[in-house]
């Protein structure tokens, strides 16, 4: 089965994209091969100069430390680590030194409005606050580019209009590169790029 | 059997690695157990079939113990109504240094009425020999050998064979080579028969014979025939079928059958814990798979079937591949476990083909069935009680309910309520063993809220040594009792086994030296045999005298040791001058007066008992004892009673007089010679060997030389029980793998999670590891903590039931120390695997695995 056929396409540094399509049409698949989840059967993804085809494991996974922050439609939050120890794991997984991993995570969950939860377990939070959190480790690492995949699809439309707006907030704050994929129309239009995809293949691309 | 073939194979086939790790466990315990049953009856087999090949005819035959009897027995024998022939045997093993190696049976009878019992039908050479027995009597160098023999030696008619007698070389010659019979098959084809009468004087049996073989009158009831010897002769002699003598060799080696059950019940205990646990994860995995099957109408009742049958197929698959695989192992160590078996008791044999006891491979089979069946009873169970609507709702269930937990923390605190009531009442078999058992229960209940505080505990460590590793290792321990608590179980019992067998090796090596340091501190020992185990050949007392001659010498000590039978059962006695005793090695008395004890005992009025005869017959000071001797019984008190480990089976010590008096035989195994200061062992070695060098054949071990032999034989027999460690510790480490297996399937999405994140494949890896680890230090801390009781209840097992050696209390440190660095090790190869699987596959499916 193809899932993408024939896709070219350029994201330019610090573009805010929507991708949409119905179900099948290969929007997630596009995702992943552009975060380094996947691997393209023929052709090749570029991301921030570094082309992804032929790397090896290790060196994927580098680039998507150092490159990407990733956001999930089901959170994705370890459920026996606190909300600090999650925005914390990109951190310690990059080596970086205890106390500047604390000081960094407690300013993300700050950034999203969640520093009196610090020590909850996901559990312990709404929908809306988990993404929050997820938002939060998305954006540990300073990741140039932020892919999010039905990043409101799990949420009320009250939540997912203030998980928009907070995703809109790190663009412009931090000139980060977004990528979401969306079934919500009101998503979609937010983004001032908008990209459709039917079949495996883009069948739209505007602006504005 | 539909709902097998539809669900239960499904889930086997799509879970192929943990079916075959769940069957693993079986696959151990019933090897181990076919394997080391299938050697010992191999052995014993072997023996029995030595014994009625060289029977013959033979219907009764006599003996008196190992000490042997006077000529004129047979004269008595020979003249009882009833007897249609009586002939004199005496029975050998020797090592001739021939080509082959192999030791030799000797077989010397008296042919002038041998023929009526066994077929000595000649291939090769001069049949006038058989024809008429008076001329191979009348060549007392005559030899006839087994083709099997022959051939294997390159000995023809009339070659010579050089046999070291006790007075010297003699120079035998093959006179007749027998054709192939069941006599011949006897001993591995290794047999040669000789003239009994020269077989006196080669074995140092004086005027004496080791056992009379005799065929009743045609319609005589055997039994009758039995009965009116044993009267004729007294207690002192026993007068039994030749089958009786397999029973004799198996009732001497039963700790070794004793040893060998108790390495596969654990071995298959511990198994259970594997299937066990396998099970219960499954029954979670499996969780909405059964909500449907109850939503679409099954009953609880077929629900828990399909389990239990899916466990009971399991059981017997495993424990089909357990009892091949225990034939192989059966094959590969019963000849050496003979050699060891006689080392230990005395008594060669050669086991060169397998006994395959089919009741014992039924039994096997219907064992691993069963030990399934038991083990998946409770998640069957759990399985069936599964609520269809909550099952079919997405959610965790790894972890075990507070409720459930309480239940267990009670119900363990209950049991040791009765244990420590049956502590009081330790004399009870019933309190003892039951106390034992309910141990065991209750601290594999507490297992899952003792791993999950352990691994609370660890956390903070483990987050400190790698953050995000160590803390999702943890974690995973912390959320799934249910799966972990299986292998931690394994894993604690497997450690408190070693910590028992460890300690108990430790407790015995201690007290073995320190006896040895006593007991075994003449400067030399003079033998008559290469082991000293053997008691083929013996000196006679001219030879102490003639050793007595040598300068330098301080003591000469003579022993004379053997077998009697004590109340059914082969126990050692030990004949010596205990006057000597007491001045030169000092065995203090753990029942009664040591100078009232070695007064008595050397006057000899009494006997001295070694603790574990004193524990395993209950006969303790001031008790009279019966011993049956060729004069008759006689009953002494016991005056005494010491530290000794010369039998498993428990020693008499009597002094030597009483021994020649009521055995009549003077003759002597070891000679313990003491030497003047100053005067050195070569100096005496060279001495005694320019002195009987061709006229006495003897051997010298020093004292540094039989420390080392029955250090070796220690070794050897505590290197047996360390098949269990080592049984216990693979089966554990399969535990590991299988919770590890499960466990990277239940953290595949966080795992995903992890590595969509930044985790390089080496952090993914790290983490399983640490995860091993953990389960091994959890396991470690418990079984330690079993050990401390395990330890202690088989101290006192061996005591009461085993070989009655009472044992210090002695935890082994050191032994826990080099547990841990091994444990871990293999907690860690076991990760390896299952760390590998961890990392493959795809990234995208697992972020989407529920």
């Amino acid at each position: 089965m193809v899932a993408l056929d024939t896709v070219d396409l350029r994201i330019d540094k610090g573009e805010m994209v929507s991708l949409v399509g119905p179900s099948g049409s290969g929007k997630s698949t596009l995702l992943n091969l552009i975060g380094g989840l996947d691997r393209p059967s023929s052709g090749d993804v570029e991301v921030d100069g570094a082309r992804l085809a032929g790397i090896s494991d290790d060196e994927l996974t580098r680039i998507r430390r150092d490159k990407i922050g990733f956001i999930f439609q089901f959170f994705n939050l370890l459920p026996t680590l606190s909300c600090l120890e999650n925005v914390s794991l990109p951190l310690h997984l990059r080596g970086w030194p205890a106390a500047k991993i604390a000081d960094r995570a407690k300013e993300l969950l700050t950034l999203v409005k969640l520093d009196k939860r610090m020590e909850h377990l996901p559990d312990e939070l709404s929908g809306g606050e988990r993404q929050r959190v997820a938002i939060a480790r998305a954006l540990s690492v300073y990741p140039p580019i932020l892919l999010a995949d039905e990043p409101t699809g799990n949420l009320d439309s009250s939540t997912g209009a203030e998980i928009l707006d907070l995703l809109r907030d790190v663009h412009q704050s931090l000139n980060a590169t977004v990528l979401i994929v969306t079934h919500d129309r009101g998503v979609a239009e937010a983004c001032p790029r908008r990209i459709a995809l039917k079949d495996g293949l883009v069948v739209k691309d505007e602006r504005g | 059997m539909k709902l097998i073939k539809l669900i239960s194979w499904q889930y086997a086939r799509t879970h192929k690695l943990r079916s075959l790790l769940t069957m693993a466990g079986i696959v151990l315990g019933v090897a181990v157990f076919v394997g080391m049953h299938t050697a010992n009856q191999s052995v014993m087999a072997a023996f029995s079939k030595t014994v009625n090949r060289i029977a013959g005819a033979t219907q009764l035959q006599i003996t008196a113990g190992e000490a042997g009897f006077d000529e004129e027995v047979l004269e008595r024998v020979q003249a009882a109504p009833g007897v249609r022939v009586a002939v004199p045997v005496i029975e050998a093993v020797v090592n001739l240094n021939l080509r082959s190696q192999s030791n030799i049976l000797i077989l010397a009878v008296d042919l002038t009425g041998d023929r009526s019992l066994r077929d000595y039908t000649l291939e090769e050479g001069d049949d006038t020999v058989i024809e008429d027995p008076l001329v191979f009597i009348a060549q007392p160098d005559s030899l006839m050998a087994t083709r099997e023999f022959a051939s294997a030696n390159q000995l023809a008619i009339n070659s010579k064979i050089t046999l070291d007698a006790m007075d010297g070389p003699r120079t035998f010659t093959v006179r007749g080579i027998m054709q192939s019979s069941g006599l011949t098959s006897a001993f591995g084809g290794n047999l040669a028969i000789m003239d009994v009468y020269a077989a006196q004087k080669v074995f140092g049996r004086g005027r004496k014979f080791d056992r009379i073989d005799l065929a009743v009158n045609e319609g005589e009831p055997v039994a009758a025939v039995q009965a009116r010897l044993g009267q004729m002769l007294g207690p002192g002699f026993e007068v039994d079928p030749p089958s009786a003598r397999g029973k004799q060799f198996e009732a001497l080696s039963s700790v070794y059958g004793a040893m060998a059950n108790l390495t596969s019940m654990f071995a298959l205990f511990i198994g259970m814990f594997i299937i066990y646990n396998s099970f219960a994860i499954a029954v979670t995995q499996r969780r909405s798979e059964i909500g449907i099957l109850r939503a679409l109408g099954a009953s609880r009742g077929q629900i828990q079937t399909l389990f239990l049958a899916e466990s009971a197929l399991l059981g017997l698959a495993g424990a089909a591949a357990g009892v091949l695989f225990g034939l192989l192992i059966a094959r590969g160590i019963s000849a050496s476990l003979g050699e060891f078996l006689g080392e230990i008791y005395g008594v060669a044999q050669r086991a060169d083909e397998i006994a395959s006891d089919p009741k014992l491979l039924l039994g096997a089979l219907a064992m691993g069935v069963v030990t399934s069946l038991i083990a998946a009873w409770i998640p069957a169970r759990g399985a069936a009680q599964v609520d269809p609507v909550r099952a079919l709702q997405k959610g965790r269930y790894q972890i075990l309910s507070a409720g459930e937990n309480r239940v267990r923390r009670i119900t363990a605190f209950a049991l040791l309520g009765v244990v420590v009531f049956c502590l009081f009442f330790t004399q009870n078999r019933i309190a003892f063993y039951g106390g034992y058992f309910l141990t065991v229960i209750a601290g594999l209940l507490l297992v899952p809220t003792a791993a999950a505080w352990l691994s609370k505990a660890l956390r903070p460590l483990m987050k400190t040594l790698a953050p995000v590793e160590g803390t999702l290792a943890a974690d995973s321990l912390i959320q799934s009792p249910r799966r972990t608590s299986g292998a931690v179980s394994a894993l604690a019992l497997s450690i408190s086994l070693v910590i028992a067998l460890g300690g108990m090796a430790r407790a015995s090596y201690d007290a073995i030296n320190e006896w040895m340091r006593v007991a075994f501190n003449p400067d030399m020992f003079l033998t008559a045999t290469q082991n000293i185990t053997d008691r083929s050949f013996r000196f006679p007392v001219s030879f102490a005298d003639a050793v007595r001659e040598a300068p330098g010498v301080r003591v000469v000590q003579l022993v004379r040791n053997g077998r009697l039978q004590y109340n059914g059962g082969p126990v050692m006695f030990v004949a010596v001058e205990i006057a000597k005793l007491e001045r030169e090695s000092f065995l203090p008395a753990v029942e009664g007066d040591s100078s009232t004890m070695y007064k008595r005992a050397a006057a000899g009025e009494g006997f001295i008992l070694s603790d574990n005869f004193a524990q395993l017959y209950n006969v303790h000071l001031g008790n009279p004892l019966t011993l049956n001797t060729p004069n008759g019984a006689l009953t002494l008190p016991v005056v005494g009673v010491v530290r000794d480990y010369s039998d498993q089976k428990g020693t008499v010590l009597m002094d030597r007089a009483v021994f020649i008096k009521n055995w009549n035989d003077d003759s002597i195994n070891i000679v313990r010679l003491y030497l003047q200061r100053g005067v050195t062992v070569e100096a005496t070695r060279q001495w005694l060997e320019q002195r009987f060098a061709g006229k006495t054949r003897f051997f010298i071990f020093t004292n540094r030389d039989l420390k080392a032999y029955v250090t070796k034989i220690t070794d050897q027999w505590f290197g047996l029980t360390y098949i269990q460690l080592f049984v216990a510790v693979l089966v554990a480490v399969l535990g590991i793998i299988n919770t590890l297996t499960v466990s990277i399937t239940d953290r595949r999405r966080e795992l995903g999670v992890l590595q969509a994140v930044g985790a390089l494949r080496n952090q993914v890896r790290r983490t399983i590891w640490l995860e091993a680890i953990a389960i091994g230090v959890v396991g470690l801390l418990i079984g330690f903590l079993f050990g401390v009781v395990a330890l202690y209840y088989t101290i006192e097992m061996s005591a009461r039931d085993f070989a009655g050696l009472r044992l210090e209390y002695t935890y082994p440190w050191g032994m826990s120390a080099a547990l841990w660095p091994v444990i871990l090790g293999a907690a860690l190869l076991a990760a390896l695997a299952p760390a590998e699987q961890a990392v493959r596959g795809s990234l995208v499916e697992s972020l989407e695995y529920e």
